[in-house]
């Protein structure tokens, strides 16, 4: 399964896949990278731009992985939004699944 | 309390910025107010209809508080650059964006006390969630009135003003527009605050730094003074030990595996709370995961401008001893060092940071108070319009008991490392637990909580002070509680039933979380309720 999949069935995104682990990686090195970076560059240090530059490819790279998932993911579950919210009102009153 | 003050001199034009920007913010919040009162889900989650940047910069907002200056600058002036690794909890947003924020949207709980309802059944699962209802009303007042005292204190160190008047005055504003129009004035204000505050931290830093000499003035001074260690974010004083005044590499270790994993959690730490709100107001999954994404980034970009900056203070300033005077580093550059004129315009900047951060605490105090303890315990038969009025309500009575307690704070550094990394200790592995293994169930987490307040206070102050215990380095604290609290819930999972079948298999469908579900997946799909991806590839292939 190609890592930059763009064609997504609802079904399919509801699974959680090696894209869901591949883009908490590519996050985390993300943000770990523009802590060490920013500052580094703001001393002006060649590290601080190495640094800040490959956080940036991280961040590209994060996108391109799950966001044709995330969109999948969320176009299914708004089909189903409006009766789960229901019935969480009728929990939250106490009320039965079928509304008495 | 400080000892020393320095006294603005403020000109005209200051004043100008300053009123001029509480009466935009002021008024951006209240011109919702005919949004906010529509329903309960307006006045707490603008009606779930956001695009993911409104309640990122919402994030980065409320993540950037009055105190916020202090407990940085302290830390960083403490341990130099390493010291950045201590605010990278919110690091657990890279992880959450993806895993915990999804599952959470997806169950679409108003707040994190109503989620416990829908992952726990029966009787045990009323119990969490009133427990945790009436502690998040208590811990927003408390982070209130935290952010309210570390108010006063700038007020005083500025003006002279008693701190009674500056914990009272700015909070008293903000909560015009937080009764007025709810979280949609508290999201479109902090959109305003939000962008103020990034500006003026950005220019204050920078101004910081170039008052310093500039950056390779700073490495230079460091050098000069013995202490070039500072500037390296990876400077470690061995791989472990027991030494409080050290840092070492298990404590880098210790908050990178925390603020990371946590992300697989829900409740790890306290910020969870707010961003859950943020997280169900976002109008798709996919808001949802990139504002809790870009917001947590936006503020880990903040960190390092502050870190630096405070490098900065300390070669122009590097003997301070008392922590209470180092703490406000940040502050000094600005109203020492800035021309009048920009005065105003960084004191109407903390006022935005502080603005943002009471209004999120405010409303999300109330949000517990009437979702969770007014509507489902009091009156599940409340009318909207009714629910609009407790929600008010409920915001004036937390404002007024965040007053009495700021008046009783005073070192802002310590209250939040405890607050939030220690207090976080305990509950951190359940709280991860109870998203990815379906047997962890309400009795054990309920539990875990518990046993973590108790022992926190016991290991972090009770137990050092009666020299019991030796004062403990962070890293140490964290793994010792974390093992202790243990001790209390793993053998309360195994000896308390599993939660019933159908209530779980319910929230499997619709919240679809990750991790060890194996049994009740089985159950959903030969109920028919979920079909396996791979079962449909087999399908098409036929």
């Amino acid at each position: 399964m190609s890592l930059f999949r763009r064609d997504w069935t609802p079904i399919e995104a509801e699974e959680w896949t090696a894209h869901d682990l591949w883009a908490s990686i590519f996050s985390v090195l993300a943000y770990l990278l523009t802590a060490v970076g920013v500052a580094g560059a703001l001393l002006f240090q060649v590290w601080g731009f190495a640094a800040t530059v490959a956080g940036v490819a991280c961040i590209v790279l994060m996108i391109r992985i799950i966001d044709p998932k995330l969109r999948a993911i969320s176009v299914e579950f708004e089909t189903k939004e409006a009766h789960y919210l229901e019935r969480l009102d009728r929990a939250t009153r106490w009320e039965d699944q079928d509304g008495r | 309390m400080i000892e020393t003050q320095l006294l603005v001199r403020f000109t005209p034009l200051d004043w100008m910025w300053t009123v001029l920007f509480i009466v935009l913010m002021t008024l951006c919040g209240v011109i919702f107010y005919r949004l906010g009162k529509q329903s309960e889900s307006e006045f707490f989650l603008a009606g779930r209809g956001l695009p993911w940047w409104l309640p990122a910069v919402s994030i980065y907002a409320t993540h950037t508080a009055t105190d916020t200056p202090m407990w940085i600058g302290g830390t960083i002036y403490k341990w130099g650059l390493r010291g950045i690794w201590y605010p990278f909890f919110v690091g657990w947003c890279a992880v959450s964006a993806f895993v915990s924020t999804r599952i959470f949207r997806r169950s679409l709980a108003m707040s994190q006390a109503e989620w416990q309802n829908l992952r726990y059944s029966g009787l045990p699962a009323e119990l969490l969630r009133g427990w945790l209802a009436g502690w998040q009303t208590f811990m927003n007042m408390f982070v209130v009135a935290w952010v309210s005292a570390a108010m006063g204190k700038v007020c005083f160190y500025l003006f002279g003003w008693p701190p009674w008047f500056g914990i009272t005055f700015f909070t008293s504003i903000c909560a015009v527009y937080v009764l007025a129009a709810g979280y949609w004035g508290v999201i479109m204000s902090d959109f305003q605050q939000g962008v103020i505050a990034f500006f003026v931290i950005t220019l204050v830093s920078v101004w910081g730094i170039v008052e310093a000499g500039g950056p390779l003035a700073i490495l230079a001074k460091l050098d000069a003074l013995g202490q070039g260690w500072r500037a390296n974010p990876f400077h470690f004083d061995g791989l472990w030990g027991l030494d409080a005044n050290h840092f070492y590499v298990m404590d880098f270790v210790t908050l990178l595996v925390m603020a990371t994993l946590g992300g697989l959690g829900m409740g790890n730490f306290i910020d969870w709370y707010p961003e859950a709100q943020r997280i169900q107001s976002a109008r798709s999954v996919r808001d949802a995961s990139y504002s809790i994404w870009a917001g947590g980034l936006a503020t880990v970009f903040r960190n390092s401008f502050w870190a630096v900056s405070i490098l900065a203070f300390f070669v122009m300033f590097p003997a301070i001893d008392a922590e209470a005077q180092y703490e406000m580093g940040w502050f000094r550059i600005g109203f020492e060092h800035m021309p009048s004129g920009l005065l105003g315009m960084f004191f109407a900047g903390i006022i935005a940071i502080h603005l943002s951060t009471i209004a999120s605490h405010l409303n999300l105090g109330a949000l517990y108070a009437t979702r969770d303890l007014y509507h489902h315990y009091v009156n599940p038969r409340a009318t909207e319009a009714q629910l609009v009025r407790a929600g008010r309500w409920n915001t004036l009575a937390i404002l007024l008991g965040a007053f009495l307690l700021g008046v009783f704070m005073q070192s802002i550094t310590s209250w939040l490392i405890f607050a939030l990394w220690l207090q976080a200790a305990g509950i951190w592995v359940p709280s991860i637990l109870q998203v990815v293994w379906w047997r962890f169930n309400a009795w054990a987490y309920l539990a875990s909580w518990i046993a973590n307040l108790v022992m926190s206070w016991l290991v972090v102050w009770v137990l050092p002070a009666l020299g019991v215990l030796p004062e403990l380095p962070n890293w140490v604290n964290f793994w010792l509680l974390a093992g202790l609290v243990a001790l209390v819930y793993v053998p309360v999972t195994f000896l308390t039933a599993p939660d019933e079948r159908d209530h779980l298999v319910r929230y499997y469908v619709m919240a679809r979380p990750l991790g060890w579900w194996g049994p009740v997946r089985a159950e959903a799909v030969r109920r028919g309720l979920v079909t396996p991806a791979g079962d449909l590839r087999l399908e098409d292939a036929r």
